[in-house]
């Protein structure tokens, strides 16, 4: 069929007709576009001139997903700045789509991490409820020997407890992971006097004791009750098999776990998590209410049954199930630092605290007059409490408070020295010179925040002395 | 561990308790693990006599 152009066209005028369409170039028609179908294969990538396909050439919607190939589209295809959060959809970014290491800080906006943007079941501090974890803090002292009964003895909040199994001395190490785990000291305990059959009812462990309003975040007892995971770095010269325990002193509950030793004298890190126990709730009070226990030895009274690796009420023969005896040689030993117990499956970083933070927690439960690094004791005046008047009164009655710097978990148990060391004494003065081992008139004028010495009808001038204060658990 | 009581001219009867050679003074606190091992001690049937601050 003949095609009936217009007549006199201006250059660049455009013509259809069916399909087609042509264009004046100012002497003939040339034609430009055709809608006629295109068969499959007909566009091949070889027939694409470079640079011909350009944005304005391909209509709103023509590209969807299906049309472009698995691996099409790769980072060198993709303009700076062309993807914006307005072109992703919801959920279409998951954890499975992010190579390991692809989030670096750079990629990260200022401002763009908020807290809303954070989990619900996050805690971003606080996360550790073991106090000194990093035995940063002794302020009993840094060694003692001849160990054979239970105690707190150097690092502030750990009790060593042992039951007719051995003797033993407790030291403050600077053997630490400090090239993994940024810890500067341990804790050691040493074996030296050994007891390689130890009766049924004989025991070696180390705990720390912890109150119950501090627990309230594992949910203990509630249907959505959290799991306890438990960080550690331990260095022994026994390998072998271990068991640490969580117990719950409200309830008569108990659950432990093995761990092993795998290496003599290397420091490894070890992570238990617990599970979770929806049966009776800790106590929001200041009570003890959860003790988490290192096994060292263990008589069969603990060690009889089969070991409880869930909670149930505290069955004492499954406690120690399998626990290899510390105790079995002398010089043999075990140190743990970088401790940590925290809600959840997730066992965080360590949660280093400044020296300051930490002190301050474990005041609640111990303080003393003395500075630190002075052990109690010590025969020292600095630090002293004091009170004093002119010389030459007759009568001299006085009460010098110490005011604890932290209030404490309850009353605390004070015990009184003079400048020279002797217990339950005091120091006088008169006329430039003291007096040691003067016995008080009274000495437990104490409560939460302060305590007292009293002295009544004394010819001096003055009194003072050092002390110190316990509340332990 | 050893326990006495102390009768103090002022103040309230106290107790002393006496450890590894460390004399100390418990409150009367159920809250305190010291008074609560005088409680024990004393369940177990014995009897905290007079301190002699001068038998220390």
């Amino acid at each position: 069929m003949p095609i009936d152009f217009p007549n006199s066209p201006a250059n660049g005028a455009t013509f259809s007709t069916g399909d087609k369409t042509w264009q004046f170039d100012g002497v003939s028609w040339v034609l430009v576009a055709s809608n006629a179908s295109i068969g499959n294969s007909a566009i091949t990538e070889a027939k694409i001139a470079s640079g011909a396909v350009t944005a304005d050439k391909i209509g709103a919607l023509a590209v969807t997903t299906g049309k472009i190939d698995s691996n099409a589209v790769t980072a060198g295809k993709i303009a700076s700045n062309a993807v914006t959060e307005g072109k992703i959809d919801a959920s279409a970014v998951t954890s499975a789509k992010i190579a390991a290491g692809a989030v670096v800080e750079a990629g990260i906006a200022a401002n763009a991490v908020t807290t809303g943007k954070l989990g619900t079941d996050v805690q971003l501090g606080y996360r550790n409820v073991v106090i000194n974890g990093a035995m940063q803090i002794a302020q009993r002292g840094t060694s003692v020997s001849g160990i054979t009964t239970s105690g707190y003895r150097t690092v502030d909040r750990f009790q060593f407890q042992v039951g007719t199994m051995g003797t033993w001395t407790q030291t403050v190490e600077t053997d630490a992971p400090f090239a993994a785990a940024g810890m500067n000291k341990s804790v050691k305990v040493l074996c030296t006097t050994a007891d390689a059959s130890p009766a049924a009812g004989d025991l070696v462990a180390f705990v720390q004791r912890i109150e119950g309003q501090n627990l309230q975040q594992f949910l203990k007892g509630a249907d959505s009750a959290k799991q306890f995971t438990l960080t550690f770095w331990v260095k022994s010269n026994v390998t072998g098999t271990y068991i640490a325990e969580l117990l719950d002193a409200d309830n008569t509950r108990q659950v432990s776990a093995a761990y092993t030793v795998s290496a003599s004298g290397t420091w490894e890190k070890k992570t238990i998590t617990f599970p979770a126990d929806t049966t009776g709730a800790f106590n929001n009070d200041n009570d003890t209410s959860l003790t988490v226990a290192w096994w060292l030895g263990a008589g069969t009274n603990f060690t009889s049954g089969t070991l409880q690796t869930t909670w149930v009420s505290t069955v004492t023969a499954n406690r120690a199930v399998g626990q290899t005896n510390l105790a079995a040689a002398t010089n043999n030993y075990w140190q743990i630092t970088g401790v940590q117990l925290e809600a959840g499956s997730v066992a965080t970083p360590f949660e280093f605290e400044d020296f300051s933070t930490t002190l301050r927690k474990c005041e609640r439960y111990f303080e003393k007059t003395y500075e630190q690094g002075v052990n109690p004791a010590a025969a020292t005046n600095v630090g002293f409490v004091g009170a004093g008047g002119p010389d030459g009164v007759a009568n001299f009655y006085a009460f010098p408070t110490w005011r604890y710097r932290t209030e404490k978990r309850a009353t605390p148990t004070v015990t009184i020295y003079d400048i020279a060391g002797n217990s339950a004494r005091i120091t006088t003065w008169q006329s430039g010179f003291s007096t040691n081992n003067v016995t008080p008139d009274n000495g437990n004028w104490t409560n939460g925040t302060t305590a007292h010495a009293v002295l009544e009808n004394g010819a001096i001038s003055g009194f003072y002395y050092q002390a110190v204060s316990s509340a332990e658990l | 561990m050893n326990f006495f009581i102390s009768n103090p001219t002022i103040g309230e009867p106290f107790i002393v308790m006496v450890t590894n050679g460390t004399t100390s003074f418990v409150p009367s606190d159920p809250a305190n693990t010291d008074y609560q091992a005088y409680l024990a001690w004393v369940a177990e049937g014995n009897t905290a006599e007079e301190w002699n601050p001068d038998a220390d």
